[in-house]
């Protein structure tokens, strides 16, 4: 049974694409047969975040008017052969898609891979129309600021009329020292208003800018960043295993705080 | 001809608005016995009584213009340009009693622009009332479903609010879901709704997913008699209604039974019901609930609600948590205080003589209430 998951979020810039481009990476690792499909026709960024700008040579555009096979225009990426990428065409707009066009096609990828990962774009217009439309599951990104959480909630209404039953939270960029300040929502405090599973929190990492950059996911580097953890715990949920989420509640731990709390320890 | 039509509208309309503006706008920040500061409806309400004083502060400064004579060298040496003039006049018509504006605006002033402007950005603000058909409408009779469509002329037919539509009514068919019994008929009350047979056929399968079935079709359409006759459904022929008679009922209607949901009512979804609505779950923030009678929410009220909007300012607000962007009732409306309170209990909001007040819920009761209505 394919799991066909579309990642959304409603506003822009939330992170929507990173989390695809880093889970779909992660799930390949795994050992999953995994597509990711770009649904941002016109805007597309996925193939630069997974560093395979430069291999697309047919697009799902090219794909549906019948000028090419569905297996051409699959990119494979060099470094992790469970995992291709479907892009979308650069020089269109969203309308040049239907929703059923794209029922169609994620329906063929559904015949040969385990993972259809759906990148949606932001907004709630066509393009989001057209990524929502052959999904069965939805992961919802959303930063702690209120904007973010807000549209969120009206995306969550919107799968939810669709018939999208199974829906997860994945709360991006938090700070875990500004939480502590009072100065950003907290994971309950998202939790609350939006009322649908959480699984996962992924913390603000300026090493997330860099990999993006480099066209190279996060969870590919060799050096641990709890960035990437939160990715592969994802995955890990998303397999169905019961991961504990990550205490980032705790102060970097380094040689002072350490003292600090051996300290403390004692005195109390 | 149509200007003068218009200045009589609006002066019915500034009329209506300062009969409006004392019962809100005579507030004082009286402490509540409860630890939430009453809500100062200020805000929104000055918002109506600026607007009414403008339209008339307006059409007045068209009438001292009017009036104003070159030589007239005390007024133009006193009021040198129009603007301290208007300014003037607007202090001065926040002053006196409003008829006296009203009474005193010349009617020989019609032609001016200003008025029909006026006219225009006055018209919104008293668009309050609910209009009971425009949302999907699900009701039960005698053994049967009946799935209310809105019609034609109230939501314009195209493809895109065919999709509102749908949505609407598959996001009420989830919210009532645990009391339905499987296997129940349904019938489609489509009035003048043109559905062709790929609707129909949508709309019965989205119903069999929740074990429902789709057994007759009401309609005033002949196409959508012969489309729904064409998919096998029993077709019962209604007449037209005529959107002439509809415009002139202004007879009072009892209120329709309560709207049951269990649901949360996220950010953009719109609930109207000429009835009273219960809300099991939460109103977020950007969620509006418009009801004739009284909003109850066994959850967290975040959002907007509008309780009475027909008029009845008995109607109250129930929450658990009371934490709204904005309360209404009947004609009345406030916002929450910039702080939160720290705790929450189950409060009521109520109308009294200084506008929109809340209560502990446990402290509020009708005989209470009552007495605070008999009070001048």
């Amino acid at each position: 049974m394919t799991r066909i998951i579309v990642t959304t979020s409603g506003k822009g810039g939330v992170g929507k694409t990173t989390v695809s481009a880093n889970l779909g990476m992660t799930l390949a690792k795994m050992g999953r047969q995994v597509a990711l499909v770009d649904a941002d026709f016109g805007l597309r960024n996925l193939d630069l975040l997974l560093g395979l700008e430069n291999r697309i040579v047919y697009t799902a555009v090219e794909v549906l008017a019948r000028e090419c096979r569905l297996e051409q225009a699959l990119v494979k990426d060099k470094r992790q052969p469970n995992l291709v990428l479907l892009p979308a065409a650069q020089n269109r707009t969203k309308d040049a898609v239907t929703p059923d066009q794209m029922k169609l096609l994620v329906n063929a990828l559904a015949q040969k891979y385990q993972y259809v990962l759906i990148d949606s774009p932001a907004g709630i217009e066509m393009g989001f129309k057209n990524a929502i439309a052959p999904a069965k599951e939805a992961l919802i990104v959303t930063t702690p600021e209120i904007a973010s959480v807000r549209d969120a909630d009206r995306v969550v209404g919107l799968l939810e009329a669709q018939g999208i039953k199974r829906i997860h939270l994945i709360i991006n960029r938090i700070r875990p020292a500004m939480v502590r300040a009072n100065d950003m929502m907290s994971v309950q405090d998202v939790q609350e208003l939006l009322a649908i599973p959480l699984i996962g929190v992924i913390p603000d990492d300026e090493r997330v800018i860099v990999s993006t950059n480099r066209g190279e996911p996060l969870v590919l580097s060799e050096t641990p960043s709890i960035a990437a953890t939160a990715f592969e715990n994802i995955a890990r949920r998303l397999e169905g295993e019961t991961v504990e989420f990550l205490s980032l509640d705790s102060p970097q731990d380094n040689i002072f705080t350490r003292l600090r709390r051996l300290l403390w320890t004692k005195i109390v | 001809m149509n200007a003068l039509l218009h200045i009589a509208e609006l002066k019915t309309k500034s009329k209506n608005l300062s009969s409006l503006v004392p019962t809100a706008h005579s507030l004082l920040p009286t402490p509540l016995s409860f630890g939430w500061y009453c809500m100062t409806p200020d805000y929104a309400i000055s918002d109506f009584n600026s607007d009414a004083s403008n339209a008339e502060s307006i059409s007045n400064f068209s009438n001292v213009e009017a009036n104003s004579t070159p030589g007239d060298a005390e007024s133009n040496s006193v009021i040198p340009n129009p603007e301290v003039d208007s300014v003037l006049v607007y202090l001065k018509s926040n002053s006196e009693p409003t008829e006296d504006e009203a009474n005193s605006t010349p009617s020989k002033d019609v032609e001016s622009n200003t008025v029909a402007d006026v006219d225009f950005t006055v018209l919104p603000l008293l668009d309050s009332t609910v209009n009971n058909n425009i949302q999907v409408q699900w009701k039960s009779e005698s053994e049967r479903l009946l799935l209310i469509l809105p019609t034609e002329s109230q939501v314009p037919p195209s493809e895109v609010s065919w999709s509102e539509i749908w949505q609407q009514m598959k996001l009420r068919l989830k919210a009532g879901d645990r009391f339905r019994l499987p296997n129940t008929p349904v019938h489609l009350v489509a009035r003048d709704r043109l559905l062709d047979t790929r609707q129909l056929q949508e709309l019965a399968e989205s119903l069999n997913d929740v074990e429902l079935q789709l057994k007759s079709v009401s309609t005033s359409r002949r196409q959508t008699a012969i489309a729904a006759v064409s998919s096998g459904y029993s077709v019962e022929q209604t007449q037209p209604e005529s959107t002439l008679n509809l415009a002139s009922v202004t007879a009072p209607q009892p209120l329709a039974d309560a709207l049951y949901l269990q649901m949360t009512v996220r950010s953009g979804l719109e609930i109207r019901h000429p009835g009273s609505v219960i809300i099991l779950g939460d109103l977020n923030p950007g969620g509006i609930v418009v009801a004739d009678g009284d909003i109850l929410v066994w959850g967290r009220l975040r959002g907007i609600a509008h309780a009475g909007a027909g008029g009845n300012r008995e109607c109250l607000i129930m929450a658990v948590q009371m934490e709204p962007t904005q309360l209404r009732i009947a004609d009345a409306v406030a916002r929450a205080p910039e702080k939160s309170p720290m705790q929450f209990l189950p409060e009521v909001a109520h109308i009294t003589p200084e506008g929109i007040r809340i209560s502990k819920a446990s402290d509020f009761s009708r005989s209470q209430l009552s007495r605070i209505n008999q009070e001048p």
